[in-house]
């Protein structure tokens, strides 16, 4: 049980900080602050290229092992203080 | 209505759209909810349970987490770090003549300054993240709550809850960014929408435990007018009407039509109420730090004195205070947005004028006239909606995030117009009746 805490204790650092790294590469959409809080027009530019779309996709799996593995850790939690 | 509401559902990429935007929403709620890891999520419940955290220095960045912050969840920090980066980014242009050059570029500058802002705001959430950590350790966080909120208190754990907490605020940004992109609305805003809409349920139902059913409606009613009247001056602006010439490029005529520029009664949006409550929160912060903590000395003469005028929200030097900064950061924002020597220049250089002002330096001075008239109102509206909450606590003892007004209410209502407005634009590109007639 040890063993497996520290393995996903492990892994969430890795994937906290590639995920971090990896929503960096994206391409900021939105325009600041006065964009947010109406006024402005909002120009909607297209998704550019592959290399964006297989940037999503990596994001989309790697937050979800993220989360996952957060949920696991939460639930060991709760179970090996209330055994 | 209801009818323009199901054709918006029966449009194929308008419904791609809405759901994608619902999806992330509630991927969005559901996170607030996961505690982070090493957190212990009875302790903090229990904490809660006690319930002495209320008119703390954090109430503000909890109301916009959606109750996030207070739970240690892993999106804790929220949308707070980014609306920061946005603002310093944005107050920058003042500042350093080459984010000015940026913003002068159009849109390639602008989204290199979005690019800064991303990086500005994981720095932040870094920041705030250790702030929060260290917070809960100590206790100080949930009103000095006996039990542990983290239980292991060693190096590795501390540090895994800091990096869950900074990616966490990552993709709180990336989540705003991809509704910006694929859904409707303007995604960041659109977060900050749903954390506020989901504390309405539970404080409006505090009030209609604590206070009875005649208070309750009382509320309602008020909550209404406020709305009405909030979508008002919202809505309303001047228009500057303003003729071009025709000209000639190439073999095409160009120009020769009139549009207006239009001017906002209240151009700034919500962002004065936010900068003065934030400052408002300093004096505190300062007397928190100076206040001797053995308990038998007493704090000195100038700590009591904020504490009893600056701290609370009930003594009318505090609501002057308020409002006067409201009233002053109204003026500066706009002055800092809306620049009319450069309208006027770019007028001018595609051959329009305003009917009866020549071009140049007059229309600018115009320009400068009618905003800073018309911004008087719009200030002294944001001031007194800003003061609604501070009132109904003297009168009917409400907590200090009352449901309908201040901060809350103009976002409510601003995201709301803007959201309904770009669906609106995307029905009428297909049919002719909007959601709003």
């Amino acid at each position: 049980m040890e063993a497996l805490k520290i393995t996903l204790q492990i892994l969430l650092g890795i994937t906290s900080l590639l995920l971090t790294l990896l929503i960096l590469l994206h391409k900021g959409r939105g325009g600041g602050m006065s964009d947010m809080f109406g006024g402005g027009m909002t120009t909607s530019l297209g998704s550019s290229g592959v290399a964006e779309r297989n940037l999503n996709r990596f994001t989309v799996v790697l937050g979800l092992v993220w989360g996952t593995v957060i949920v696991a850790l939460g639930l060991m939690m709760r179970f090996s203080a209330e055994s | 209505m209801l009818s323009a509401i199901g054709r918006a559902f029966r449009t194929p990429d308008l419904r791609r759209k809405l759901l994608f935007t619902l999806g992330i929403m509630t991927i969005y709620r559901v996170g607030v909810f996961i505690p982070a890891p090493g957190v212990d999520y009875g302790n903090v419940q229990q904490c809660l349970a006690l319930g002495n955290t209320s008119g703390g220095l954090y109430q503000f960045v909890n109301l916009f987490s959606g109750g996030a912050l207070l739970q240690v969840s892993i999106f804790a920090l929220g949308i707070m770090p980014y609306i920061t980066a946005s603002i310093i980014v944005q107050l920058l242009r003042v500042v350093i003549p080459r984010f000015q050059e940026l913003h002068q570029e159009g849109p390639q500058g602008q989204s290199k300054l979005t690019q800064y802002t991303r990086y500005l705001t994981i720095a932040l959430g870094l920041l705030n993240a250790t702030t929060l950590v260290s917070l809960a350790r100590s206790g100080a966080l949930l009103g000095n709550c006996p039990v542990p909120i983290i239980p292991e208190d060693n190096l590795v754990v501390i540090s895994l809850i800091i990096l869950t907490l900074t990616a966490g605020t990552g993709l709180i940004m990336w989540m705003g960014e991809l509704i910006t992109e694929k859904g409707v609305g303007n995604g960041m805003s659109l977060l900050i929408f749903i954390s506020i809409a989901a504390g309405f349920p539970s404080s409006l139902g505090e009030i209609w435990n604590t206070q009875g059913v005649n208070v309750f409606l009382g509320v309602l009613l008020v909550g209404l007018l406020t709305v009405a009247a909030v979508v008002f001056v919202e809505q309303s602006q001047r228009r500057i009407p303003v003729q071009y010439a025709k000209r000639m490029v190439g073999r095409r005529t160009v120009g020769g039509t009139s549009t207006y520029i239009p001017i906002k009664v209240n151009m700034a949006g919500v962002i004065p109420v936010i900068f003065a409550s934030s400052m408002l929160y300093l004096p505190s912060l300062i007397a928190q730090f100076n206040t001797p903590t053995d308990g038998t000395t007493a704090p000195p003469e100038w700590v009591n004195w904020i504490n009893t005028y600056l701290v609370s929200g009930d003594s009318p030097f505090y609501m002057a205070v308020y409002f006067s900064l409201i009233v002053f950061f109204t003026y500066f924002y706009v002055a800092i947005t809306f620049n009319p020597e450069e309208v006027a220049e770019n007028m001018k250089k595609y051959g329009g004028f305003i009917p009866g002002i020549r071009a140049g330096r007059p229309t600018a001075e115009y320009l400068q006239y009618v905003l800073a008239r018309i911004t008087l109102p719009g200030a002294l509206y944001l001031g007194i909606i800003s003061l609604i909450p501070l009132i109904a606590l003297v009168l009917i003892n409400a907590n200090q995030n009352f449901p309908f007004g201040g901060v809350s209410i103009l976002i409510m209502v601003g995201v709301g117009l803007e959201t309904v407005k770009q669906i609106n634009a995307q029905l009428q590109q297909r049919h002719y009746e909007g959601l709003l007639r």
